[in-house]
């Protein structure tokens, strides 16, 4: 069969986001090509703007990662001049971190990626009964009751019935690749519609530490601005910390007792795809929760895996450590920004060239990272084998387990499902990881430590600082030099750089390009297996454009040549 | 069909009540010029107004779905953003429910692209959707990275929140 190129183009209403190209060979994809069809900005927005108030301009890179970035912009001004941060306000930090994950991991299963496994229309044939003892088998979850189900499948059937069945006719749906039986179907959209009130307890929790969420308010320098008085009504107390800690521990039972499970039933049906979507297995994940006050001491660990070998992971120390600080690098060769070369970001620039969409010359607004001259994947998938690597007792158990239901190996976590596996064990340990962290909290507060923030005073003088941040998509950094109050330069390397990443000057393609070569095609104009392997990273592309298109005009185009 | 907002043109006027939760929800991304718009409206809002008890602001950033439970908390609902139609930069239009809620799930790459109109629907399956949605959107000029609104949509933003003001009973402070 000859050769054709899918071009797979979420055009928004002013610019896109990720273009897919993907040349297809019989029924497997044999080239592909990423990029980032629009571009961020922020780099030029600060420079000349105060250090201390970058983390409010960042947090506006990205609505879906708000407080991630936010957390590394501040931690960059803290690494720049060495600034201790109280336990407290660690601790508080590290709570927001965590649930602000519990809360993404949900809406990325359901919301962004349950439907390319998932059959709505299939669901409209379950038996309601039968799909309540499927979902009582693998979960003792209150909410899976035959009522339940009848409910959602009434509710599905009546908008069929009312011919809003169009609603669902552009996804992939009646696709060959679709196959799990009508009562899981109906489970996964029952669950899909239930997701929206645990996310929104998630975020909840997040608004009585944060303020505002999405935009969380409470941090400065030097710590947080929220200080905790456990008899004032006025100011954040005993109450509003138990009614945090109700909300922590329903959206952990959601994930532990619907998230998780329905995810093993998935992977399980599709166990083929634990052979698909490796791509690069070489991984990079940072130490996250500090425990201390000078960021030394981490709950879970960093590394760097070559080559997808667990036994020669090297391990990473400290958010400071020179192994990791030095070793990042950005190219554009392939890049739309000036010159070909690989810069470091506290030397980085952004200067943007834009020439049309060129395979073999630049292609994408994303840069190339690098790490010791190699193309990265983070991510979940990154951060869990480094935590099983150096023996992570709840990780081990966790992967173990999930190795032995489902019937597959530790290599067959380098995959598109082992991604999605990955996720879930992140989000069961990140809903676990918000009580405890609020639990040291309560304690360290109990003990009489009533220090939130150390006054800093922005000194004259010129400092470069890092602030790196295991979020949610794998390994941030934001890169700041500043001189006499005044910020140089502002280089953010996230998650989806290292991932979406175009080819370097070597010609090395990134993940997302090499994890699709040999991915599956069944019908090159639904190529839903292209979606499958790129959402299983949870992409989150240039940080961010949304669209309101009032004439409902088609958003995502598929284009074959 | 929409209503054009400036000039004389009619358009519902929907009754209040105190009881009546109303939700004022700005969308935009605040480093891209006039994407920032339904931002730096609930802030000029803020600023400048005082409005009914019943009446809350929210500056929902870019998120989408992440934000769907602001809005099925809510009895109506008023969506500020920037919109892609046809017209004269700054240009203000007024949709109801019925004229932007999509009439099918668009594939997306990424969460961002899970915009309000995918989230609305998800709502309506749930059953919580409220029936009075409004969008008020404009038609931006520029979306190249600045952290400040064009002086065309800085003028359409002062006029619309008089207007809007004025329809929910708010006063100058």
């Amino acid at each position: 069969m000859a050769t054709r190129t899918i071009t797979l183009d979420p055009i928004t209403r002013i610019e896109g986001h990720l273009r897919i190209d993907a040349e297809v060979n019989g029924d497997k994809v044999t080239n592909a090509w990423s990029s980032a069809q629009m571009w961020r900005g922020l780099e030029i927005i600060l420079k000349g703007k105060e250090p201390q108030d970058a983390w409010i301009f960042a947090q506006r890179i990205c609505g879906v990662c708000t407080t991630v970035h936010a957390i590394a912009s501040i931690r960059s001004v803290e690494n720049a001049l060495k600034a201790p941060v109280p336990l407290n306000a660690n601790y508080i930090r590290n709570i927001i971190i965590a649930q602000h994950a519990v809360q993404d991991h949900i809406v990325h299963f359901y919301h962004l990626s349950a439907l390319d496994w998932v059959d709505v229309l299939s669901a409209l044939k379950a038996d309601p009964n039968k799909t309540a003892q499927i979902a009582q088998s693998i979960s003792d979850w209150p909410g899976n009751s035959p009522t339940e189900f009848k409910a959602v499948q009434e509710k599905l059937k009546s908008f069929a019935a009312g011919g809003k069945l169009g609603i669902f006719s552009s996804g992939y749906w009646g696709h060959p690749a679709m196959k799990l039986p009508p009562e899981v179907n109906l489970m996964a959209v029952a669950h899909y519609l239930k997701a929206l009130d645990y996310q929104r307890k998630a975020a909840q929790a997040v608004a009585v530490l944060g303020g505002k969420n999405p935009h969380i308010q409470n941090l400065c320098v030097g710590g947080v601005a929220t200080a905790i008085n456990m008899d004032n009504l006025a100011t954040l107390n005993m109450e509003r910390l138990s009614l945090m800690r109700t909300l922590m521990e329903e959206t952990r039972d959601f994930v532990k007792q619907v998230y998780y499970p329905d995810l093993v039933a998935i992977a399980a049906a599709y166990k083929e795809w634990f052979s698909y979507g490796a791509g690069v297995t070489n991984y990079l994940a940072v130490p996250e929760f500090p425990e201390d006050t000078t960021s030394t001491k981490f709950s879970l660990p960093g590394g760097f895996i070559t080559q997808g070998d667990l036994e020669k992971t090297r391990f990473i120390k400290n958010h400071s450590d020179d192994y990791l600080v030095s070793n990042i690098q950005e190219s554009v060769a392939h890049a739309w920004y000036e010159g070909n070369s690989a810069l470091h970001p506290w030397q980085g620039e952004t200067k943007a060239v834009y020439s049309d969409f060129k395979a073999d010359g630049k292609y994408s607004w994303c840069k190339a990272p690098r790490f010791a001259n190699q193309p990265v994947q983070v991510g979940p998938l990154a951060q869990m084998l480094i935590c099983y690597a150096h023996g992570d007792v709840r990780v081990k158990k966790l992967v173990d387990e999930a190795n032995a239901k489902i019937g597959i190996s530790m290599k067959d976590h380098h995959s598109t499902m082992g991604r999605h596996l990955a996720r879930g064990i992140r989000a069961c340990l990140m809903a676990d990881y918000s009580l405890e962290q609020l639990d040291k909290l309560t304690a360290n507060i109990a003990s009489g430590d009533q220090t939130y923030a150390n006054r800093i005073e922005i000194p004259n003088g010129q400092f470069k600082g890092v602030g790196f941040h295991e979020a949610a998509r794998g390994t941030l950094s934001h890169w700041i030099v500043f001189k006499d109050k005044k910020i140089e330069n502002y280089q953010a390397v996230v998650p989806s750089t290292w991932n979406a990443s175009p080819r370097d000057e070597k010609g090395a393609m990134g993940p997302y390009e090499a994890s699709l070569v040999g991915n599956p095609v069944a019908d090159a104009e639904k190529p839903l297996e292209v979606v499958r392997t790129i959402h299983s990273f949870d992409p989150c592309i240039a940080c961010a454009v949304h669209a309101v298109d009032p004439e409902g005009r088609e958003i995502t185009k598929v284009k074959v040549l | 069909m929409p209503f054009l907002i400036s000039g004389r043109i009619r358009r519902p006027h929907p009754t209040t009540t105190k009881q009546m939760k109303i939700l004022i929800l700005g969308a935009g991304n605040l480093l891209l010029s006039d994407e920032g718009f339904g931002v730096h409206f609930i802030r000029h809002l803020e600023k400048n107004y005082k409005l009914p008890g019943n009446v809350e602001l929210f500056d929902a950033g870019t998120m989408g779905i992440m934000v769907t439970h602001k809005i099925e908390e809510a009895d109506r609902v008023y969506i500020i953003d920037v919109i892609n139609a046809d017209g004269k930069p700054g240009t203000c239009l007024r949709y109801s429910k019925e004229d932007f809620m999509l009439k099918q799930i668009p594939v997306k790459m990424s969460p961002h692209q899970i915009g309000i109109q995918e989230m609305l629907l998800v709502s309506e399956m749930r059953g919580h959707c409220p029936k009075q949605l409004y969008l008020l959107g404009v038609i931006p000029e520029s979306t190249g990275p600045g952290n400040e609104l064009s002086s065309v949509l800085q003028k359409s933003l002062v006029h619309l929140a008089k207007d809007l003001v004025n329809e929910l009973g708010g006063t100058a402070l």
